[in-house]
């Protein structure tokens, strides 16, 4: 039974499936849909599961080096490009990877960076997400065929179509709770002349 | 607590999803093959004569059940 292979496959399966999650509890956040009390739960969930998808995918990435047919070593694992298997895909696998790690650290590193640089940063989401999807149907050996366009319109439809409603939809103005966001925002209303009001800007 | 829910579910997901996707893994062909095609050999008899016989069929595609290890990457 090659154990390390079923592990592999399966921890890139519920990495994949954690991440789609997180975005879109990212998104549902970000479009405020819901009543204004869950929204703290959800960014909460929205925090966790990204850190445990990140757990997800340091095992899939351990137990492929693991696996004595694949013959992956650490270099081929950890830097893009320097598989000999499917280089360009696993590098859209890893670069997904290092990707969700600078977002799970900016969560920390919220208040350190400031609110616009992590909104910013924070855009990497969709790239993230787009090339851990890609990642998964081209490398991937589970995704193939009509399961995996199955699998990818389920986790495509939620995010997409979030997406879409967060820039169609008008953004509410925010009056933020503690005075430490109202002395955020009042810099950075002090900082964009009022003839040029500054764009909804997008956060997953 | 979150994070602790978090763990058990994803970690009970990956048990689900390796046993999934063990129990569908692809199990080595059977022996008889509708397939199998009957084969000729040359044999020579003591006197130096040669006369052809003909061999019940066998399936090439056979695998042995100890030579399948991991599955190799579809592609």
């Amino acid at each position: 039974m090659p154990v390390a292979w079923l592990i592999a496959r399966a921890a890139g399966l519920v990495a994949l499936a954690l991440l789609t999650v997180s975005v879109t509890l990212g998104l549902m956040v970000s479009t405020k849909l819901l009543k204004p009390r869950w929204q703290k739960s959800l960014f909460g969930w929205h925090q966790t599961l990204i850190w445990t998808a990140l757990a997800m995918l340091v095992l899939h990435g351990t137990a492929i080096l693991l696996d004595p047919v694949m013959r992956f070593g650490l270099t081929a694992v950890v830097l893009p490009g320097a598989a000999p298997w499917r280089p360009v895909t696993v590098a859209a696998g890893i670069v997904a990877g290092y990707l969700m790690l600078a977002l799970a650290i900016s969560f920390r590193a919220r208040r350190r960076i400031g609110q616009r640089r992590w909104r910013l940063l924070h855009y990497g989401s969709f790239p993230a997400f787009a090339l851990a999807l890609g990642h998964a149907l081209h490398a991937g050996t589970d995704l193939t065929g009509t399961t995996g366009l199955v699998f990818a319109a389920i986790a495509l439809a939620p995010v997409l179509w979030l997406t879409f409603a967060r820039i169609l939809m008008p953004r509410p103005k925010r009056v933020p709770s503690s005075p430490a966001g109202r002395r955020v925002v009042a810099t950075e209303r002090a900082a964009v002349p009022p003839e040029q009001p500054r764009s909804g800007a997008l956060t997953a | 607590m979150r994070t602790v829910w978090a763990a058990v579910l994803s970690v009970w997901a990956l048990f689900a999803v390796v046993a999934f996707l063990a129990w569908t893994r692809q199990q080595p062909t059977p022996a008889t093959s509708p397939q199998s095609v009957p084969g000729a050999v040359i044999v020579k008899g003591k006197n130096g004569t040669s006369r052809l016989v003909v061999v019940p069929g066998a399936s090439a595609a056979t695998t042995h059940a100890t030579t399948r290890t991991s599955p190799v990457p579809a592609g």
